[in-house]
């Protein structure tokens, strides 16, 4: 799964998920590509399960891009544990993801299958996303 | 050669977040006309009209003729524009003045044509790296596109910057040793066998930034311990 090698600080605060992706949202690498259209954090086990879902569907041939990288860590306090003494234990990383962002790219398949392997993958991630594709965007 | 299309702007004379939004919301947007010798001019047009030469064959290398009402009419050619993320519906255009003697820069598409022999025989994969180029030349010799035949490209094999048929008329600013296309043999199949106490198992840590950490982590565990204590 995805995670940084290195970070500064083990914990991070929760933050805010306002506006709009305007980085990262237009088709930079492929011919189709998969965006998000609502907030949210995308786990890098959702992460890793799109790709998997990509790649069994195209089996081969096409080349896939993942586009967002889960650098923020979620921490968990421990079951039955009461509350205070600290912040929990780092327990998986995410990717903030804000309406518009490309989180998957394809290229070298046709556009049935790009559809399809995409569409697989959007039922591994907890947002609603949206299909795009080079001749459909500006 | 781009064909030129009329459109029609009106002079903005509000300016600011506030007036754009409600020009917005009129079915109109912002956008401003500058270069050619002459003064930058804020304008409002309708963003119906751009869109379809956004969408089109030749795309932002059109040129227009935009009549500004009771100022003036110029050849423009859309030097940059904004739209949202999410739809893609157009925020705000640049448009700059294009004379016919003076020559411009601008980034004109690279289309591929035909199957490259690496993938229909070979079975490699068609990597297609760079989509556009940058040229200098005179506004009429505005290509809508530079077409490149991909037929006989094999495994290991590739199209440059330097490959690509243009006239002599137009001068490729884009480095000539640039990669265009190329056709990758296909990878062994990467997937990873799914082993379930594997992924169930929480991730091992990434390594810590800073000086002193395993000081600092020492001291933070002898504070918890304390804390437990009392």
């Amino acid at each position: 799964m995805l995670m940084p090698s290195k970070v500064k600080f083990r914990k991070q605060q929760r933050g805010r998920m306002r506006g709009k992706a305007w980085r990262g949202s237009a088709l930079s690498f492929g011919d189709y590509g998969l965006r998000a259209l609502e907030p949210g954090w995308v786990t890098a086990r959702q992460i890793e399960a799109g790709r998997v879902a990509i790649t069994r569907f195209i089996k081969r041939g096409g080349k896939l891009w993942i586009r967002v990288f889960p650098d923020k860590p979620v921490t968990k306090k421990p079951a039955e544990t009461r509350m205070g003494k600290g912040k929990g234990a780092p327990e998986f990383w995410v990717a903030v993801v804000k309406p518009g962002r490309i989180l998957y790219e394809m290229e070298g398949v046709g556009e049935a299958d790009a559809r399809e392997a995409l569409r697989l993958a959007s039922h591994k991630l907890a947002i609603a996303t949206q299909f795009v594709s080079r001749r459909g965007a500006a | 050669m781009a064909q030129a299309l009329k459109i029609d702007a009106e002079l903005r004379e509000t300016r600011g977040k506030n007036a754009a939004r409600r020009l917005r919301r009129s079915g109109r947007i912002p956008a401003v006309v500058y270069g050619g010798g002459g003064s930058a001019v804020s304008v409002a047009v309708d963003p119906r009209k751009i869109a379809p030469v956004l969408h089109s064959e030749a795309g932002h290398t059109s040129i227009l003729t935009m009549e500004i009402k009771g100022l003036e009419t110029a050849r423009v050619m859309l030097r940059d524009w904004q739209a949202e993320p999410v739809h893609g519906s157009l925020l705000h255009l640049d448009f700059v003045r294009v004379t016919r003697d003076t020559r411009l820069r601008v980034r004109v598409p690279i289309h591929v044509t035909g199957e490259a022999q690496g993938v229909k025989v070979q079975g490699g994969i068609f990597e297609f790296v760079l989509r556009e180029v940058e040229i200098e030349c005179l506004p009429d010799e505005i290509p809508e596109h530079i077409s490149v035949d991909v037929t006989d490209l094999t495994i290991g094999r590739n199209i440059r910057v330097a490959h690509l048929p243009v006239s002599p008329n137009i001068k490729v600013l884009t480095d000539p040793d640039r990669v265009v296309a190329h056709v990758v043999a296909l990878k062994a199949e990467e997937e990873k066998p799914a082993v379930e106490g594997v992924e169930a198992a929480a991730p091992a840590e990434p390594e810590l930034i800073r000086k002193g950490k395993a000081e600092e982590e020492a001291g933070e565990e002898a504070e918890k311990e304390k804390e437990s204590k009392s």
